[in-house]
């Protein structure tokens, strides 16, 4: 298919460029029609609360997208990381008690496995999907030998201050979840590595050409992308008050829709980490919104997926697409 | 011994029946050479248990039954995980017989009902002896293939589902209105654990209203965002919440914790995994029920062994003792130092000691 007959498709590009927003607008307007419970500060907090661990994921799963490669380890560095956080702090298995040190330690182990996940699929030559799936099995499988089934309770109140406490009104994981973004949105503006993932995404070979080193700038996206997941460890041991083998299951399909829906393109070069805050908020308040709408449970997952048909139609910006695979 | 077909499988039960025989008549001279032939055969048996994974509570304490049984008797054990993909759990128990040369003893929770009939068929073929838990076809046996397929252990969902809703009802004191959490909508769990939530109301007499009912899939965090969806739709309508597992019950307590609602809002699941337990001491939870998977995981392999090694002829035992049901412990905050200084006492000998009828199929 012709440049011009892609271009055709959707609508035009000035207008795409919000069509998330209108997606999300639309949907408020619509949920809070039938729940006048919907807009209250209180519910809008909620919320928040709901898509901060999605949205530190999404970060660091947006820059791996925008290279037009995936991470799939997603679900194993969050549950190795949160497990290692939970057998930090003070808890009921093991003795070691370091508080909030438990922080960045289990950041950077979420950075090092992310470090792997990038220098295993450049040195090894292997595609991202199977590295990543490769990694992020070997993940879970060293928190399952660590714990053996085991669930860690965590009883360190200032650790889980991280997820329960309130500044001014506000839950700390949204702190954190909005820290994260603005980290992400300095290194996509403000940094060489921003512009050189873009670059890589849209054209590789031209990327190449013009000097930017690939290797190193992936095997750096991919650990930057696992600091983002062991912070969202962290997050999630603070929120549940533990730390098991199987507590990052079920996050991988969000975190890839939440970018997908915010209108960044699996093939890379399109979209931003500003896309993803619109995508994660639009996947949050739709499962809300059922819940308070009343939508019954079977036709939920139906609805769920016309609407992400919907919203990635209306946002992809696909003029620089000759093909749509 | 190494294949056994169908000819050489009525000279089991012969054999068997022979056993038995000589057992009555005490150390007859005919029996001796069998006793002592089975007795020989011991070690030669290998023990497995196959489960979803061993990264959850409840499967790993499973795991553990069945290595405590083995170790009992002095026998190799092994520990198969599905990682919940029916195609390995079925291609790793054939490997299993293939090298054991059929001499094994499976205690298997199959990933997914229609798995149990492709088990059983391998076992049979083998002449392997198999236990299954919680998942078979509605119409699979254990009769049907005796005596290789040696029973079926499930827990009846309904009656349970029923009598922890009323502990919930009971900590609201009484009346108000419930959201409850369900599993997986297929899941024949889920359906029946549901059905007996759905029976407490009604027997409520319209004191307990139901608020609304939300599938979790079992998942912790989605129980997490629809309990905050509930808090906002109901507000302080909620008194109380039904899950139907605790791990789904965690997930809406630590909701109802980010709202400062934890203790305020009783809620109640179903498994005893210890931090529900936990959560019944500090007063959060208004009860849980305890499965003891120790026992369900060492039992069946005990109740194989017991046949495989002679000592019981399954193809004689009633029908409550080929499909039963276990026994769950209901834990509450009146109970729950009692269940915690009391652990249930695991008597190998004793085969069906909780057993509590035999399973009926619904609908």
């Amino acid at each position: 298919m012709a440049g011009p007959a892609a271009r055709s498709r959707g609508i035009p590009a000035a207008y795409r460029v919000w069509a998330p927003v209108a997606v999300l607008a639309a949907l408020c307007l619509l949920i809070s029609l039938f729940s006048p419970n919907f807009l209250t500060i209180s519910n809008l907090l909620r919320l928040l609360n709901s898509a901060a661990i999605p949205m530190v994921l999404s970060m660091g799963m947006t820059f791996i997208i925008l290279m037009g490669s995936i991470d799939l380890s997603v679900e194993g560095i969050l549950s190795v990381t949160a497990v290692l956080a939970s057998l930090l702090v003070s808890n009921d298995v093991s003795s070691v008690e370091l508080g909030l040190w438990s922080v960045p330690l289990a950041i950077l182990l979420g950075g090092a496995i992310g470090f792997a996940n990038g220098w295993l699929h450049i040195r090894l030559g292997t595609p991202s999907f199977m590295t990543s799936l490769g990694v992020g099995f070997t993940a879970v499988g060293i928190a399952t030998a660590i714990l053996q089934g085991v669930t860690v309770r965590i009883s360190d109140q200032s650790f889980r201050w991280l997820s329960l406490g309130r500044v001014f009104t506000v839950p700390m994981a949204v702190w954190i979840a909005a820290l994260a973004i603005g980290i992400a949105y300095v290194v996509q503006e403000r940094t060489r590595l921003g512009r050189w993932i873009y670059a890589i995404g849209t054209d590789e070979t031209t990327a190449r050409q013009v000097g930017i080193p690939i290797e190193r700038t992936r095997i750096i996206a991919f650990a930057m992308a696992g600091l983002f997941y062991g912070l969202a460890g962290v997050l999630s041991a603070a929120q549940f008050g533990q730390g098991n083998a199987l507590i990052g299951s079920g996050r991988l399909f969000t975190t890839i829709t939440a970018v997908v829906v915010g209108g960044t393109a699996l093939s890379g070069g399109a979209g931003s980490v500003l896309n993803t805050v619109i995508g994660v908020l639009i996947v949050v308040v739709l499962a809300n919104g059922m819940v308070l709408m009343g939508v019954p449970p079977f036709v939920q997952q139906g609805v769920q997926g016309l609407l992400i048909i919907a919203a990635v139609a209306l946002a992809l910006d696909r003029s620089r697409m000759d093909i749509v695979k | 011994m190494t294949k056994k077909t169908t000819s050489s499988f009525t000279s089991i039960n012969r054999r068997s029946l022979l056993r038995g025989a000589a057992g009555i008549a005490g150390a007859a001279a005919l029996g001796m050479p069998y006793i002592k032939h089975a007795s020989a055969e011991e070690t030669v048996w290998t023990l497995a248990n196959s489960m979803r994974s061993v990264a959850n509570p409840y499967h790993a304490t499973f795991a553990k039954g069945g290595e405590n049984f083995a170790k009992s008797i002095g026998a190799k054990y092994e520990t198969l995980v599905t990682e919940g993909n029916s195609e390995k759990g079925i291609s790793d128990i054939k490997a299993l017989l293939q090298r054991t040369g059929g001499k094994l003893i499976l205690n298997v929770d199959p990933n997914d009902s229609p798995d149990a009939r492709v088990i059983v068929e391998e076992c049979k073929k083998a002449g392997a002896y198999v236990v299954t838990q919680w998942n078979k076809p509605g119409d699979l046996h254990p009769w049907d293939f005796n005596p290789n397929y040696v029973a079926h252990m499930s827990f009846d969902g309904v009656p349970t589902a029923k009598t922890i809703a009323q502990e919930l009802f009971k900590a609201m004191g009484g009346a108000g209105g419930v959201v409850a959490l369900g599993g997986i909508l297929s899941n024949v769990p889920a359906i029946e654990r549901k059905l007996g939530l759905d029976m407490a109301i009604k027997d409520s007499g319209g004191k307990v209203e139901l608020l609304d009912f939300q599938p979790a899939d079992w998942d912790e965090k989605k129980a997490f965002d629809i309990t905050q969806a509930w808090i906002t739709r109901f507000g302080d309508k909620v008194k109380g919440v039904f899950a139907a597992n605790d791990g789904m019950g965690m997930g809406a307590l630590e909701a109802l914790r980010q709202n400062n609602l934890a203790g305020k809002v009783p809620v109640v699941g179903i498994d005893g995994i210890a931090q529900a337990v936990k959560a019944i001491e500090a007063g959060e939870f208004a009860g849980t029920v305890a499965w003891d998977p120790l026992w369900t995981g060492g039992m069946g392999l005990a109740i194989p062994y017991a046949v495989a090694s002679g000592k019981l002829d399954i193809a004689k035992e009633g029908k409550e003792h080929r499909e039963f049901y276990g026994t769950g412990i209901i834990v509450t905050k009146a109970t729950v130092a009692d269940y915690k200084n009391n652990p249930s006492k695991l008597d190998f000998n004793d085969l069906f000691g909780k057993a509590t009828g035999q399973i009926q199929y619904r609908g």
